[in-house]
């Protein structure tokens, strides 16, 4: 008896694998064609399934399932900075006042059950949005009745808004880099009584793809091209009759370490990131892998976003004191912490400005900005001193072409990014004791108060550039002979801590402007009426300091701007002189431009942007993305 | 004193008595000494980059410079990790940290335990009714979530140290629920009956009768304690909680998952914390092993035949 | 009918008092924690998008009162009891408008099939293997039990990560991530990939809960061959096999039992660390996601699910405890 048990369970045991063998399916939960399917990282897991209802308040992250399906007025593209065509082919039309926008729209588009989309979709889009305060997604409704007084149709492709007062931002609602207020199909939502609880599962849509199936767990989602791919605003756009693979799968397969593997299974064709190490084995493991650029750098280094060192303002008497903060950057080695600690991988940056074609063209290399930056003087104990250094990127360049690196743009400010400050631990010296700090025999500094001089830095290690800028900006303030604390965090943590002003100093990541160059929408909620002390969170009042900064000159600057049309040049230079005044007063040290190991494999399918061809950005999980994705083409196909 | 005392001649025979014990000792002798280790670090406990990155073991590198500015190469002998920093003195940081936690918890723990198990095993009525019931209460709650959640609401604001005191504090129902049976078939024994009748004071009779039964069963149950706690540093340390900064056998663990040891081949990184973690954990079991062995009346019985004659 | 009033209704009462306290004090810890799940929430739908800060005011309102957590604690206490006693376990807040008990609903039954597979064969090999280790001490027992008593303190993630990178990168032979084809139910195509997707975290766990499971079934039965009535039984000249199953095995069991009973009643909170490395959609993942968000609904809705769990097993341990063992009699 129990021998035979024994046995039992040894049988079983074996046959669970060798069940297997006979049927082995492959790794992907989906049964189409590879040659059909476009396999890509949904970077996380859906915790909503089979909800696609875009309109309504709900907290999950879910643009790039909103991209595929959806369809809004214009797009953001972060490579170019360019404004991309979606419903409508034109920029919006304003009167002279500002309190009244006219929108034109592409008349050949349809929806995927054959309807022609039309003004009257985007009126009933907009006043069931305002009257509705359930679809508030976004804070579409509460804006829209903020700012809009009547929407009317004028012809079939024409809407004019009327706007409750002067606003030269409205389109934004309507301009998505990362969301924006999507089309209704007014035939369909009109038939329908709550458009709160309503899913959307098998409407018709505006966008390229509809939802065909998708786990009950979240962790991926198939979406099937539409019969009618000529009539969605990408392909009209890109002019083609069909454009896009027929299906695209959004899977979620864990850490680093799993897309990797993925990858080389050939059951991942695309992911938006992973670390660096990652990466390597993924080109090791993977030949037709390639990141952006197919050599050194690799990485994508244009999304619109930036690495620095904040401060938290309402903590220590010391982080008010500008000569401090100086001090503190001057003592950085900014050629040592991009190569050493970040891989020479991400473009240099001196202010919170990503150093994207568009925006360093505006605010870096810009003939007003360079001449301010070279003979920018800070005063160190009563003496001028001229902290910026030019020659960091050639610097970069040099070490690249010692590791063997071949220059992956046409200079090395292209490839490496801005000048930055000098490293000058003298001049920081200087500065600190102007301000009665003492260093002792070791070299180690105290305060005026007679303590030692340190503080904790607040990072998270699931931001690899974040936390390896603290990592580098903690070993060099030590070796300054600052007593730091680096305090990796787990990422809820960190941004909990940061939430109520818990921090000393710490190292997140922002741009002050949007991919176009418009400062106002990011600043807006900077303006000091929104402060709320430490202790409390930081947007208690709607504000957006975590910083807890309060600076009046700033403050005017936002209120100038906000009556200014984007791409008026004059907005250009109040948001030049916004920068100017910030890094004046070192607010943040800035360090390096966003880069992403955003990731595709030339198994199944070619096409996709790279350095080689990089008409559009390749980050497909922006509202932008739909013009990658719209892009790929089958390998031999 | 009596109970120190008593815990020395147990430690003595058992040596004597059980091959377990006496590998499970030596074992974790050696553990303690590499913990020992860290104070003759050349390395400070929380830096990196002393050394060159991910460095294969045996390899020789640069560590530094010497007056006169020559480089100076030593062999390494674990390799170093993607932070730079020597596998073999980390490790020494690691166990010395890791032991700190969890002989914190164990300590706290199981003080908690043996005070609540001994009051409500000899006072019992109404105090040990509700007592048990608070007790019942917190062991039904599921400790790892709990752990996780507390963790990530004390945040940065979890030391070392104070990892294990909360360590401490979630371990202690299930043990004093252990101890209270025990003390309470202890009461039921004749020896103290004979005793309480001869006239001899409750508070003797706890010391001289019942603590040398109760103390090599705490040992054993010390045992399991470590095991525990350091199970769940490990797992906290795994999911991104507590002092990633300070080395433990957790966070090296974590350091060596963050920088993708396994994809990338650099097991160095990763198996000496394992081994650590193993070793210790072995050594105590195999402890452990030995004592279970010579608490059991029939060998104590032989034992105490034995050294008789 | 003294059954009755002296031995089960004091233990049921006990039990009702564990579940209460045991379930304010989960409602109670969450909130503690400095992460507001509405200011959570509120900053993933901020991350890249700029708002004006009225409307980001408007919107927290509108989290706060979605979410229920407007009001006092009291309130909310009072509102939770009554929600739960119509068995309502309140939105979650990560998922919002999904409600917990769906959530839970369709992660419970791949945590259970998991645990409850791995857990029960654990339990029957590890006893089996672990009695023979006791009666039959030799090379092969010993070179078992030393491979078993290494690998138990393996942390968790290390023997998982050790089978995954083994057996989906070196050979890329099992699946990723829980791939699970068909209509969920008895029909082949799930059940073949249910079995290939699941196997991966079920060794992990089956290894795991094997070797601690040998290594107390040997301790025990080490322990009881050396007591006097086997020793009487081998002088008195029983054959060996009848000696195993009517004393070794069978007095052994009782423990194994009990300790089975509370392991069943674990299961509830999921094996939140593999689930967690095998992607699998288990309670585990759920809970882990619920606490880095914020989402106490998720969190409360399956800790007092595990609380029910492991307080129902122990009071079924304790009733059934006379039945098994007759030497405690109810009292």
């Amino acid at each position: 008896m129990l021998r035979k048990s024994i046995f039992v369970v040894i049988a079983l045991l074996l046959l669970v694998p060798a069940l297997n063998v006979t049927a082995q399916p492959s790794g992907l939960p989906v049964d189409v064609p590879r040659e059909e399917l476009f396999v890509m990282d949904q970077i996380f897991r859906h915790p909503v399934v089979d909800n696609f209802n875009g309109w309504v308040n709900v907290p999950q992250v879910q643009p790039h399932r909103h991209a595929m399906i959806f369809e809004t007025l214009w797009y953001l593209d972060q490579e170019t900075g360019d404004i991309m065509p979606g419903a409508s082919g034109e920029p919006p039309v304003y009167n002279d006042e500002y309190t009244q926008m006219t929108v034109t729209l592409v008349d050949s588009l349809k929806w995927s059950d054959g309807e022609d989309f039309n003004a009257d979709d985007l009126v009933y889009t907009v006043e069931t949005m305002k009257a509705n305060s359930g679809l508030n997604a976004s804070g579409w409704n509460s804006q829209l009745n903020q700012f809009l007084d009547t929407v009317e149709k004028v012809d079939d492709y024409t809407v004019t808004f009327n706007l409750l007062s002067p606003n030269p931002r409205f389109h934004k609602l309507f301009q998505a880099r990362w969301n924006g207020i999507y089309m209704m199909p007014e035939h369909a939502f009109s038939q329908i009584d709550d458009l709160v609880a309503y899913t959307y599962e098998d409407g018709p849509v505006l966008g390229l793809y509809s939802p065909e199936d998708m786990d009950p767990n979240g962790y991926w989602t198939l979406f099937k091209r539409r019969e009618d791919p000529g009539n969605s605003a990408v392909c009209q756009y890109l002019m083609r009759e069909e454009c896009g693979p027929p299906y695209i799968l959004t899977i979620l397969y864990g850490d680093s370490t799993k897309k990797a593997i993925a990858m080389s299974r050939g059951e991942l064709d695309a992911f938006f990131n992973v670390d660096f190490e990652a990466f390597n084995s993924v080109l090791e493991t993977t030949p037709t892998a390639q990141s952006w650029f197919p050599d050194f750098p690799w990485a994508y280094p244009n999304e619109t976003s930036s690495r620095f060192i904040r401060f938290n303002f309402d903590t220590q008497p010391w982080t008010n004191n500008k000569d401090v903060r100086w001090a503190l950057a001057l003592a950085l080695d900014i050629v040592t912490l991009q190569t050493e600690y970040i891989g020479g991988v991400a473009k240099v940056v001196y202010m919170a400005i990503p150093y994207t074609p568009k925006l360093s063209e505006l605010y870096y290399n810009d003939e007003r900005m360079q001449t301010w930056v070279e003979n920018l003087e800070i005063d160190v104990a009563g003496e001028p001193y001229k902290p910026y250094d030019a020659t960091v990127a050639d610097r970069i360049a040099e070490w690249a072409d010692e590791q063997g690196y071949a220059m992956p743009g046409p200079d090395a400010a292209a490839s490496y990014g801005s000048g930055w400050w000098k490293f000058d631990p003298d001049t920081a010296a200087t500065l600190l004791e102007h301000n009665g700090y003492t260093r002792d025999d070791n070299g180690d500094w105290w305060t005026p108060e007679g303590e030692r001089f340190g503080f904790t830095l607040q990072a998270t290690p699931d931001e690899p550039d974040s936390f390896r800028t603290a990592n580098a900006a903690a070993d060099m303030w030590s070796d300054f002979g600052i007593d730091v604390e680096l305090q990796g965090l787990e990422r809820s943590v960190w941004s909990a801590n940061f939430n109520i002003g818990q921090f000393e100093v710490d190292s997140p990541w922002t741009s002050l402007v949007l991919p176009d160059g418009d400062g106002w929408p990011n600043l807006r909620g900077r303006h000091s009426r929104y402060y709320v002390p430490a202790g409390e969170h930081y947007n208690s009042l709607g504000g957006g300091v975590p910083e807890r900064l309060q600076d009046p000159v700033l403050d005017e600057l936002i209120d100038a701007m906000e009556s200014v049309h984007p791409e008026d040049p004059q907005n250009v230079t109040l948001m030049q002189e916004f920068l100017q005044h910030w890094v004046e007063n070192m607010y943040y040290i800035s360090t390096v431009s966003f880069k992403k190991f955003v990731t595709w494999n030339e198994l199944y399918w070619t096409g996709f942007p790279s350095s080689e061809n990089p008409a559009y950005m390749p980050l497909y999980w922006f509202q932008g993305g739909r013009f990658s994705l719209a892009g790929l083409e089958p390998v031999g196909g | 004193m009596a109970g120190i005392k008593g815990l020395f001649t147990t430690i003595r025979d058992l040596m004597k008595f059980s091959t377990a014990f006496r590998w499970g000792f030596i074992v974790l002798i050696l553990v303690v000494i590499l913990a020992g280790l860290s104070w003759f670090s050349p390395y400070e406990e929380d830096h990196r980059r002393d050394t060159p990155l991910s460095k294969p073991p045996l390899t020789e590198i640069s560590i530094g410079r010497d007056a006169d500015g020559e480089r100076i190469y030593s062999r390494t002998l674990l390799g170093t990790t993607s932070q730079g920093q020597d596998v073999f003195w980390q490790l020494t940081y690691a166990i010395r940290n890791t032991f700190i936690i969890a002989g914190t918890a164990v300590l706290i723990g199981r003080s908690i335990a043996v005070v609540l198990g001994m009051l409500t095993g000899y006072m019992g009525g109404v105090f040990d009714r509700i007592l048990s019931t608070i007790i019942d209460s917190l062991i039904v709650l599921p400790r790892l979530p709990l752990l996780i959640l507390i963790a990530s609401i004390l945040r940065s604001d979890l030391t070392t140290l104070g990892l294990g005191v909360m360590l401490g504090i979630m371990d202690w129902a299930h043990p004093s629920k252990r101890y209270r049976a025990q003390v309470l078939s202890l009461r039921e024994r004749e020896f103290t009956h004979t005793a309480v009748f001869s006239g001899m004071n409750p508070v003797k009779v706890v010391v001289r009768e019942h603590l040398p039964f109760l103390v090599p069963f705490l040992l054993a149950d010390v045992v399991s304690g470590f095991l525990w706690a350091i199970g769940m540093e490990v797992t906290l340390a795994y999911l991104g909680l507590g002092q990633l900064s300070v080395p433990s056998i957790g966070s090296m663990l974590y350091w060596g998952n963050y920088y993708s040891a396994l994809l990338v081949n650099q097991t160095w990184v990763i198996i000496p914390a394992v081994l650590a973690a193993t070793f210790t954990v072995v050594g105590f079991y195999m402890l452990s092993l030995g004592i279970t062995h010579y608490l059991d009346p029939r060998t104590r019985l032989t034992r105490l035949g034995v050294s008789e004659k | 009918m003294t059954l009755l009033q002296q031995f089960i209704l004091p233990r049921l009462l006990q039990w009702f008092i564990v579940l209460i306290v045991g379930i304010t004090l989960i409602f109670l810890i969450p909130r503690m924690s400095p992460v507001n799940p509405v200011q959570d929430a509120l900053g993933r739908i901020l991350q890249n998008q700029a708002l004006a800060p009225e409307d980001v005011v408007q919107m927290r309102d509108q989290l706060t009162a979605n979410y229920g957590l407007d009001g006092s604690l009291f309130d909310q206490y009072i509102r939770f009891w009554t929600n739960l006693l119509d068995g309502d376990l309140g939105p979650s807040y990560g998922a919002y408008p999904t409600r917990v008990n769906d959530m839970i609903g369709r992660a419970l039954p791949y945590t259970v099939a998991l645990l409850t597979f791995t857990t029960a064969l654990g339990w029957i090999i590890g006893i089996i293997v672990g009695t023979l280790a006791a009666y039959y001490p030799g090379r092969v027992t010993n070179f078992v039990s030393g491979v078993l008593v290494v690998i138990y303190p393996v942390p968790y993630f290390i023997i998982a990560f050790i089978f995954l990178m083994a057996l989906t990168y070196y050979i890329p032979y099992f699946p990723l991530i829980g791939v699970f084809r068909g209509e969920p139910g008895f029909n082949s195509e799930f059940i073949t990939s249910y079995l290939h997707s699941t196997f991966l975290p079920a060794v992990t766990l089956l290894v795991s809960g094997l070797s601690f499971r040998f290594i107390m079934a040997r301790a025990l039965g080490t322990a009881e061959l050396s007591s006097d009535h086997v020793q009487y039984a081998t002088m008195a000249g029983l054959p060996d096999r009848r000696l195993m199953y009517s004393y070794v095995a069978r007095n052994t069991m009782l423990p194994q039992i009990t300790d089975l009973g509370l392991s069943m009643g674990t299961i509830f909170s999921g094996a939140l660390i593999t689930e967690a490395v095998f992607s699998y959609p288990g309670l585990g993942t759920l809970l882990l996601q619920g606490i880095y968000q914020a989402d106490y609904n998720v969190v409360m809705g399956i800790t007092i699910l595990s609380i029910i769990a492991i307080a129902t097993a122990s009071l079924i341990v304790d009733l059934c405890y006379p039945l098994l063992d007759p030497r405690v009699r109810y009292r």
